[in-house]
């Protein structure tokens, strides 16, 4: 049964344990290549299942519902530089008052890991402590540390005395 | 397979070598890109998702093809 | 080495044991010989044969470890199984056609002739090569066995209907291709004097 088999025979199809488990120790070093290069390219293609998942889920994502109009404070509620969080759509807000009649809001989750960011009144920034990351009180924008996307920013009305929160910009989706 | 033949072996494991490099570097350049997908679409550029998912998908056909590549160098090497 | 072949010719050994000695001096299993030695008939004859490992292009005993233990380099080399795989389940000892691998018991690990690996991969020859006084175990370049040998090398061996290529030549009639051997040709029979007692 083993010596049979010519040697120089082309396209020997032996059993698939037997070149998996080569006695040659030159097959065996094809075999680990082989298999590294299997498991990359399987790499590769869950790396590229994760983009189609994303194509799915903006493809199909439902119609943006409006955002639901929410009071947040009275004005004046808060001294200047002080801050009041909030809850809108689902998120943890902080509302920031900037001077006597400019506030800004944003979204308390850090974009790095979600981490909650506080009000640095000295540096008049939103700071994340948990790998320092800061963002502008302006627009939310990073202006250092690991994460990538700004602090999505809520958008408020003053209607009347009171300040009221309208939309968010820069988050993914609401409801999620 | 026989012993040594030798020059065909050396040349079929450094054509291996080379493609699994190759596989390697497409494989960082996939990485970052599904990273910053998921960046952009969460920050709501929904516009980057489409182009982004095309070129992953070049890049896997492109790790494919490599794989295949090796494949033929194995079965080679083999007779 | 390169272009160097390994040579046995059973017909020329004298039974000196040279080589078995010298191959116990290997630092690597000192004091165990590598070597086959058999006495061929020894009632009737001085006739002795010193073998060493064949060395096959498809090693049945590579082929039936349990323990993917016993490897072929691409030099064509088989050697000893490898220490930590080893399960000393004689496999390979019952398997292979020429009864090289001898099973060491206090190591439990199958051992046998791999051509002075360590001598071989460095320039030098093997070790029973070296010191055999007759040539019956040979190691040099085709051309100088095909100018000094009347016998022809052969590498090619029929056990019953298996076929068997080696690495390492045995001399053979000059008119002879291959070597055939079935192990019938070599069991007694049942009235065969030999198996009176007293």
């Amino acid at each position: 049964m083993f010596g049979l088999r010519r040697p120089s025979a082309s396209s020997s199809k032996e059993p698939l344990w037997r070149e998996e488990f080569s006695i040659f120790t030159a097959d065996e070093r094809y075999v680990g290549r082989r298999q590294m290069t299997k498991f990359l390219t399987l790499t590769s293609l869950s790396m590229f299942a994760g983009n189609l998942w994303l194509l799915g889920r903006a493809a199909f994502s439902k119609d943006r519902p409006a955002y639901p109009a929410v009071k947040v404070a009275t004005a004046g509620e808060i001294p200047v530089g002080g801050v009041k969080l909030f809850q809108y759509d689902n998120d943890q807000c902080i509302l920031v008052r900037t001077g006597e009649t400019s506030y800004a809001a944003y979204s308390q989750k850090c974009t790095h890991l979600s981490c909650a960011v506080y009000y640095a009144k000295e540096k008049n920034r939103l700071e994340c402590p948990c790998h320092e990351g800061y963002f502008s009180i302006l627009d939310g924008s990073v202006l250092q540390g690991p994460p990538t996307r700004p602090l999505p920013k809520v958008t408020l009305e003053q209607r009347g005395s009171d300040l009221v929160a309208v939309g968010m910009t820069g988050g993914a989706e609401p409801g999620t | 397979m026989k012993a040594p033949d030798t020059p065909l072996q050396g040349r079929g494991l450094t054509a291996m070598d080379g493609v699994i490099t190759l596989i390697i570097i497409l494989l960082i350049v996939q990485m970052w890109l599904l990273s910053a997908t998921l960046a952009a679409y969460l920050a709501g550029h929904r516009s980057a998702v489409v182009p982004a998912a095309f070129v992953s998908g070049l890049i896997f056909v492109g790790c494919a093809a490599l794989y295949g590549f090796v494949e033929r160098i194995d079965r080679n090497a083999r007779r | 080495m390169y272009g160097y072949e390994f040579y046995i010719d059973p017909s020329r050994c004298i039974g000196c044991r040279s080589c078995l000695q010298a191959c116990e001096e290997c630092e690597t299993h000192r004091g165990k010989s590598m070597i086959n030695f058999d006495f061929i008939e020894r009632r009737e004859s001085i006739t002795s044969a010193a073998y060493v490992c064949w060395h096959c292009d498809e090693p049945t005993c590579a082929q039936v470890c349990p323990a993917d233990a016993i490897k072929k380099g691409e030099d064509g080399i088989v050697h000893s199984s490898l220490k930590p795989r080893c399960i000393a389940c004689s496999n390979c000892v019952l398997a292979c056609p020429f009864g090289i691998p001898k099973m060491m018991e206090p190591e439990q690990q199958m051992m046998k002739c791999d051509m002075c690996y360590d001598r071989t991969s460095a320039g030098k020859r093997p070790m029973c090569a070296t010191v055999c006084p007759s040539g019956a175990l040979l190691y040099a370049k085709p051309e100088v066995v095909a100018h000094t040998r009347r016998e022809t090398p052969t590498n090619v061996f029929y056990f019953g209907s298996q076929r068997i290529t080696t690495k390492v030549f045995m001399m053979a009639p000059a008119e002879r291709d291959f070597l055939s051997i079935d192990v019938e040709d070599y069991m007694l029979e049942e009235n065969d004097v030999r198996f009176a007692t007293a």
